[in-house]
């Protein structure tokens, strides 16, 4: 396989990044004294640095419990962080107070996993969008009605559908409503947090195919969390693969998956069922668990799961290495095991 | 595995013309109607469709765990000269988890949360395996407590569990998903039945702890000679793990065969449809999806169900309901489009 080749829309336009993440840090608590200092923190966000650029759909990829969510809601300032700072177009929003952060709120915006949870069964899908509509200075009060008229046709709802309840549509129709409601704020950035686990596999592409076209539509940056490596090319252009709180792969979608430069993202490719029968996979070829984000093993997080692993891996922590133009690895031995083609499919 | 399986084998389990309805606000919902298939030993079959097309319905009415007060089911469920839908309760408890049993999709809320997992397994081995333990006992010369225990720890490292002693001390919270799961299906697997039905068993883990779980069932198929049916909307695991796969939409089976025909040669437009749709590693393109949404049961369209959604709706699809036509060997469909003169409409996928 030939080296992975960076894509031309990276090089032809310097990227600009509208998000910006350095060293960022999110931490709970997990047995905090009345009296003293704390003496287990969950380290969901551990030291992350990541750009996201101005256009782009980014992907993030991890089992469960690695900390994918926490750091979209971070990113979003949903959750208190603990160190680090964090760029939106150029302002640092780190550190800013609720009423500070009011101006930001509109421009980024999130769409959750599961739409009948996340919209209130009382209100009509009207007062569903009206609610969010209030922050949209941009549109008068009195046009609210013909704004979530517009808003539903860009998700292909139409206006009889303004007076319904949520429980009254489909598992598809209340994504869809879900992002509406995102919408409605002209939002720059959208966090798509497993947005679309929820749903089958035919009302899926359908919610895809919508967010791309809005994406274009609209201009907006997405992140798009998930844990289902499949779909990543669909929507994305570049991912990033997350472990234990840290990223450890952030690489082209198409280089990522026919050439993984991390042991973790060979592992993760290789663990999902390929709807092909004569293309039959040795399953389950990752040991052991993911682990505890209170005490993640010294060095490399992946260390004691990877097959490559040497005695520098348990001892140091490896620093990102820059493969392409906004791509980078974090493995000790990326170059060796890149050389020796250990990563590819046999 | 064995996929050129003769049809003439004696199948373990065989559904004919089962119907299921609820009593709704709304009326009656036809759930299920007319849905035929069987189950052969030692083979993995997948019942695969949307959400809503009768997948769990279908396995729950096997071992008629449906509430009676709401739904009424007709037909026939044959296992071993017995009509499961006409036993006693007293003679279905015989069955349920001695010789048919199941796995479900969410584990943690699957398992009581308020005994540990010890209490739980101890309870079944005693109601499964009283020989067993008495042997053991006799083997070690131990207590009843100790052999039980004996006994669970073997079990629990079947599916792949190490560190039972902590693991038997545990409550359902304090063990992860994927664990779980396993300890479910070691449950299931206690009396080693005949059949186990896995009603989304990896839909809630990721895809890591699903690899080794669907490789567990592999090996449970092959090792123990049980026959599983698998339900997933996952075509995915239906392609790596299962012989053959019956696909469903909105409470019938549209197409039933071998799992390298129907990915090779899909002929029902549904299930064309959703091949389609499946998202595939190394693919750039956009997915194709099947424009429209599952019918609603409680009024559901004449004929052929999926005629509102199908891009080659005939006139007869509107009127009357296809019938199971064999295109092949042990490669049945329902649709009018192979009625007379079988002609598969391929698909690039």
């Amino acid at each position: 396989m030939s080296a992975p080749s960076t894509t031309t829309a990276h090089a032809a336009s310097m990227p600009r990044p509208l998000i910006s993440l350095d060293r960022l840090h999110a931490w709970f608590a997990y047995d905090k004294p009345f009296w003293g200092k704390v003496k287990t923190w969950i380290k969901p966000v551990n030291n992350i640095s990541l750009d996201i650029i101005q256009g782009e759909c980014l992907g993030l990829v991890g089992e469960s419990g690695c900390g994918k969510s926490t750091l979209g809601r971070a990113i979003l300032r949903l959750t208190p962080l603990t160190s680090g700072t964090i760029q939106f177009q150029g302002h640092p929003i780190e550190s800013l107070n609720a009423s500070a952060l009011k101006p930001f709120r509109p421009k980024m915006q999130m769409v959750f996993q599961d739409p009948k949870a996340s919209l209130n069964p009382r209100m009509n899908v009207l007062n569903i969008l009206k609610e969010a509509l209030v922050l949209n200075r941009e549109v008068d009060p009195e046009h609210h009605l013909e704004e979530s008229v517009r808003l539903l046709s860009l998700v292909d709802l139409r206006p009889e559908h303004l007076f319904r309840f949520p429980r009254e549509f489909s598992g598809g129709q209340q994504q869809r409503i879900s992002i509406a409601r995102a919408l409605a704020t002209n939002p720059r950035f959208i966090v798509f947090d497993e947005a679309t686990s929820a749903l089958d596999v035919s009302v899926q592409a359908q919610v895809i195919s919508l967010m791309k076209t809005l994406q274009h539509q609209l201009s907006l940056t997405y992140l798009f969390i998930s844990h289902d490596l499949s779909i990543m090319e669909q929507v994305c252009a570049r991912v990033a693969v997350m472990y234990a709180g840290q990223i450890v792969e952030v690489q082209d979608s198409t280089a990522l998956f026919n050439a993984p430069r991390h042991p973790y993202t060979k592992a993760l490719k290789d663990a999902v069922p390929i709807a092909d029968p004569l293309h039959k996979k040795d399953l389950g070829v990752l040991k052991g668990e993911v682990p505890k984000l209170s005490s993640p093993p010294k060095g490399c997080h992946f260390h004691p799961r990877c097959d490559f692993r040497q005695d520098l891996c348990q001892e140091q922590e490896p620093a990102p290495c820059e493969t392409d133009p906004n791509s980078w690895v974090k493995c000790h031995f990326h170059e060796q095991l890149w050389k020796q083609g250990a990563l590819k499919d046999h | 595995m064995d996929n050129t399986r003769t049809m003439t084998e004696h199948p373990m389990l065989q559904i004919k013309n089962l119907a299921v309805d609820f009593n709704t606000a709304r009326g009656q919902a036809h759930i299920l109607e007319g849905v035929d298939f069987e189950l052969f030993p030692k083979e993995i079959l997948a019942l695969v469709g949307e959400t809503g097309s009768g997948k769990s319905v279908t396995a729950k009415s096997i071992l008629c765990l449906l509430p009676k007060s709401l739904s009424q089911s007709t037909g026939e469920v044959w296992f071993k000269k017995d009509n499961l839908l006409t036993l006693s309760n007293g003679k279905l408890q015989k069955i349920r988890g001695h010789q048919i049993s199941m796995v479900f999709q969410n584990p943690q809320s699957s398992i009581n949360p308020v005994f540990t997992l010890g209490e739980q397994i101890s309870r079944l081995i005693r109601l499964y395996l009283p020989d067993q333990i008495e042997s053991v006992m006799k083997l070690n010369n131990c207590s009843r407590k100790k052999a039980i225990d004996t006994i669970a720890e073997e079990r629990l490292n079947e599916v792949g569990l190490t560190d039972v002693q902590r693991l038997l001390k545990s409550y359902a919270g304090q063990v992860s998903g994927g664990m779980a799961q396993r300890y479910r299906i070691a449950l299931a697997l206690l009396s080693s039945p005949k059949i186990l039905i896995a009603d989304e068993a990896t839909s809630a883990l990721d895809v890591t702890v699903q690899a080794h779980i669907l490789k567990l069932m592999r090996e449970i198929c092959q090792k123990k000679k049980t026959a599983i049916l698998f339900i997933t909307h996952d075509l995915g695991i239906a392609a790596q793990i299962c012989n053959r796969v019956a696909v469903m939409y909105s409470g019938r089976i549209v197409e039933i065969a071998p799992t390298e025909d129907i990915f090779k040669t899909p002929y029902h437009p549904y299930t064309q449809g959703l091949l389609k749709a499946v998202p595939k590693l190394g693919q750039k393109e956009a997915l194709a999806y099947v424009p429209g949404m599952i019918p609603d049961l409680a009024n559901p369209p004449k004929g052929c169900r999926f005629h509102p959604r199908c891009t080659y709706t005939m006139d007869v699809c509107r009127r009357r309901k296809p019938p199971m036509t064999a295109v092949g060997l042990s490669h049945r469909v329902a649709c009018f489009l192979y009625d007379n003169h079988p002609k598969p409409r391929k698909v690039e996928i």
